[in-house]
């Protein structure tokens, strides 16, 4: 785990080598992530709304139903999504940084003992995939969610392994991806 | 013959020693207040497997002895699949007794639950990750410690805050404080929570995630109960340390709580119905810690 975050430390300098944004940038390229989020999640409303609402109930034959539904529609509307789509470039790197901010500030003993203390995962996940069933979720450790751009309650940030990605927990669906934000 | 006639006394003595022993506890069965709230505790339950099902036999003899009429769920509610078969091998079949009776049970997610149990009416989460509800002068707080955002620790912080109740408990799935081998503590988790926990006056916090039980010594006045093998067991999974109050780590088991005024009384019992810890919480701030 120190090895872990010793590359989350040194790919965030590199980030900051190879062209430390200044506040405004940081800024402009926060709003763009959250506009492209906000962009899915509109789909995501539109898609919706097409089904039928669902409400708490004791048949887990319909919850599994809008699930499977729900993430049928969007991979179908989403059929070109390729990573990037909302982790652009830019932002991939603003959220490695950020990333490797959360462990200098203290708290890199904790996420690297929060990681190793949630049953990590090693998975390779695609976009438009469903996070497999059999598979635990692993937690994502709470002050590198304080650090990370806030994120509507429909989308999570998730560690799948190595990678960061951004999961539809309603829909199990991964969203987008960035590759290799964990060693 | 005469050897007998002269040791009888120690055969009959060894005899009731023998009995005592076999014979589960149920002196200190809690105290059945009149107008006391009473609650079982699970977690990490959700195998379907037959222990599970024989800590749900438990549970249901507990209840027709004490009246309990909800239980609160530590999370990992249904391991593998999650079909209705599913659903009814792990829930609704071993807890059948339970629900028959009217029994409510109150979920919070584990690392192996989808978050879609949410909505699965059973559970009563109201649709939500994190709810909290109220039970007689208790306030039940149930957490996602999967995904601890600012949102949810602000919410936390409000609802705690705005709570008049002279008991509060927040029970979630990865323990703060733990002396199990296989995970430990999240101390990223506990650095978040802790402070906002003594502000409020949470006085019990109930986790699972590792499969034993543990009774972790009182911090800054909270006590912390570590309950994971309600199905689920690592046996001889626990490494005591100083922390450590109480363990039991060789099989399943569940807790009864009852509050009572300004007393909150646990009793932690196994598959086979031995009384494996028991013990009182008091409320004030200068009462004595909790007595075995």
């Amino acid at each position: 785990m120190r090895f872990l975050v010793a590359v989350v430390l040194i790919a965030g300098a590199l980030c900051a080598q190879t062209g430390h944004p200044a506040v405004n940038a940081d800024s402009a390229i926060i709003q763009d992530f959250e506009k492209r989020v906000a962009a899915y999640l509109q789909l995501r409303k539109n898609i919706e709304s097409n089904l039928p609402r669902l409400k708490s109930t004791p048949s887990q034959e319909k919850i599994s139903h809008h699930e499977h539904e729900l993430g049928r529609a969007i991979r179908a509307a989403r059929k070109d999504a390729r990573p990037g789509d909302i982790f652009t470039p830019e932002i991939a790197a603003e959220i490695r940084r950020l990333t490797a901010m959360a462990v200098e500030d203290g708290y890199g003993d904790h996420i690297g003992q929060s990681l190793r203390h949630a049953e990590p995962v090693q998975l390779h996940l695609e976009i438009n995939e469903s996070y497999p069933e059999r598979v635990p979720l692993q937690s994502t450790p709470p002050s590198l969610l304080a650090n990370l751009p806030a994120l509507p309650p429909e989308i999570e940030y998730r560690i799948t392994g190595r990678d960061l990605v951004l999961l539809d927990a309603k829909a199990n669906l991964i969203v987008d991806i960035i590759r290799g934000v964990f060693s | 013959m005469n050897v007998f006639r002269r040791r009888r006394p120690f055969f009959l003595l060894a005899i009731l020693i023998a009995a005592a022993v076999a014979v589960p506890c149920t002196a200190q069965d809690l105290p059945l207040k009149k107008d006391s709230v009473r609650f079982a505790v699970i977690g990490d339950m959700g195998t379907g497997e037959k222990a599970q099902y024989e800590v749900a036999l438990q549970m249901e003899r507990y209840r027709e002895k004490t009246g309990f009429d909800f239980v609160t769920m530590l999370g990992d509610n249904i391991y593998g699949g999650q079909s209705p078969a599913d659903l009814k091998k792990k829930f609704e079949d071993p807890y059948k007794p339970l629900l028959d009776a009217g029994v409510k049970f109150y979920a919070s997610l584990g690392n192996h639950d989808n978050p879609n149990e949410r909505f699965y009416k059973p559970f009563n989460m109201g649709e939500k990750r994190y709810y909290h509800f109220r039970k007689g002068n208790a306030e039940f707080f149930a957490l996602d410690s999967n995904y601890m955002d600012p949102e949810q620790l602000e919410w936390l912080t409000n609802a705690l805050r705005d709570s008049n109740a002279a008991w509060k408990i927040c029970y979630f799935h990865h323990p703060l404080y733990s002396d199990g081998k296989f995970h430990g503590p999240d101390t990223d988790l506990r650095a978040r929570l802790e402070p906002i926990f003594r502000m409020y006056g949470v006085k019990v916090v109930l986790s699972g995630h590792e499969h034993l039980y543990e009774r972790i010594k009182p911090h800054n006045g909270i006590y912390y109960f570590v309950l994971g093998n309600s199905g689920e067991l690592r046996r001889n999974g626990l490494k005591p340390s100083s922390d450590t109050a109480s363990s039991f780590d060789t099989d399943r088991d569940f807790m009864m709580m009852e509050i009572a005024g300004d007393q909150l009384y646990f009793q932690t019992i196994s598959r086979t119905g031995e009384t494996v810890d028991s013990g009182v919480v008091a409320r004030q701030e200068n009462a004595a810690p909790a007595v075995p």
